[in-house]
């Protein structure tokens, strides 16, 4: 009663899947990712317009930093306090460069005692080009990633929340003058 | 063989298979632009019109643009959403006032602006808000004695904030 097996159900060839669907959508998507690539990536630094009044400044219990960064052609004056008062004066380093890493560090141990503070008025007092003072406002506004992290509790949940930003609302001071 | 060559038989020798394509290769590549392409997709919907002239200094930010109207400056030309506003080449005396501090064709174009969109504002409900924001395309070699100028104009047309469009460092 032995049967020899049949070799028909072997030839039955796998069903191919049906891909015309999924590579229509995919081009679809190219042309659209095509249409709205950015190749040259932009990004923005933002700043505030001073506002000028005339209401008397309000009473403030906790001293309030004012930190004003004053740029001269051989150092930068870090001013702090109402009266400003010269907290810090970084000069240029050896190449003749504004030492923006000493400044950058200078305003981390800031940072430490006033965790809430986030603006600072920025007057350049010398005809500064423009990409420098960009440079100067990349020191200021953020952390790196190697610096150290700062942390304030949420009044409402309680948990530790990392401070994001160095001083990143930037005002240009002396606009008027 | 007489079989095969009969007129019965000769329609099927037509009825060749579809030829099978391979595209392995092809959906590789399309795998690696779609990556390609979503790494450099831009989800702002911001696009500026950056001027043969203006050469955009290098930034750490990593802020995505935001609306706002568009004011292009290089060391000869001052443009508001690419329109020619002042060429210092032609500029006279009576294109500044307040002791040179204010630009003015720059100014008129400003103040025409916002009021154009606050007015859209004031037709359509559904219309976006006057934000207030001037996204400034300025070229790095600018100095700020003239830089200081255009922020001043900007401040005396309305408007809040200004947004300096950088370019990224990891380029």
């Amino acid at each position: 009663m032995y049967r020899v097996p049949s070799r028909r159900r072997n030839d039955v060839e796998p069903e191919r899947l049906n891909l015309i669907p999924i590579l229509d959508a995919v081009f679809i998507f190219i042309f659209f990712l095509l249409m709205s690539a950015n190749f040259v990536k932009v990004y923005e630094i933002n700043s505030n317009i001073p506002i000028l009044s005339n209401v008397p400044v309000p009473k403030v219990i906790k001293k309030p930093l004012n930190l004003t960064l004053e740029i001269f052609n051989n150092r930068i004056d870090v001013l702090t306090g109402i009266p400003s008062r010269k907290a810090k004066s970084i000069s240029k380093d050896g190449s003749g460069e504004y030492d923006l890493e000493r400044l950058h560090n200078y305003l981390i141990t800031l940072k430490g005692r006033y965790l809430y503070e986030r603006t600072v008025i920025l007057e350049p007092k010398v005809d500064l080009d423009y990409e420098k003072i960009i440079g100067v406002m990349d020191a200021i506004r953020m952390f790196r990633t190697t610096d150290q992290g700062f942390y304030y509790k949420d009044k409402k949940t309680g948990a530790d929340v990392r401070v994001e930003n160095l001083f990143d609302d930037i005002v240009f001071g002396n606009i008027k003058s | 063989m007489r079989t095969l060559r009969s007129i019965r038989n000769r329609g099927k020798r037509t009825k060749l298979k579809p030829l099978d394509l391979d595209i392995t290769s092809l959906l590789d590549i399309l795998v690696i632009m779609l990556v390609f392409l979503l790494k450099s997709y831009n989800s702002s919907g911001v696009t500026f019109n950056i001027p043969k002239d203006i050469s955009l200094p290098q930034s750490a930010s990593q802020t995505i643009n935001t609306m706002g109207v568009n004011v292009q400056i290089s060391p000869t030309t001052i443009w508001v959403d690419s329109k020619v506003v002042l060429d210092t080449k032609e500029s006279t005396p009576k294109s500044y006032d307040r002791g040179g501090k204010r630009i003015l064709p720059l100014y008129d174009e400003l103040v025409a602006k916002r009021k154009m969109i606050q007015e859209v504002e004031k037709a359509s409900p559904q219309a976006k808000k006057f934000s207030g924001i001037a996204n400034l395309l300025v070229d790095k070699s600018l100095k700020y004695s003239y830089l200081k100028k255009v922020l001043y104009t900007i401040a005396e047309a309305g408007y809040s904030k200004y947004k300096f469009v950088v370019l990224g460092e990891n380029l």
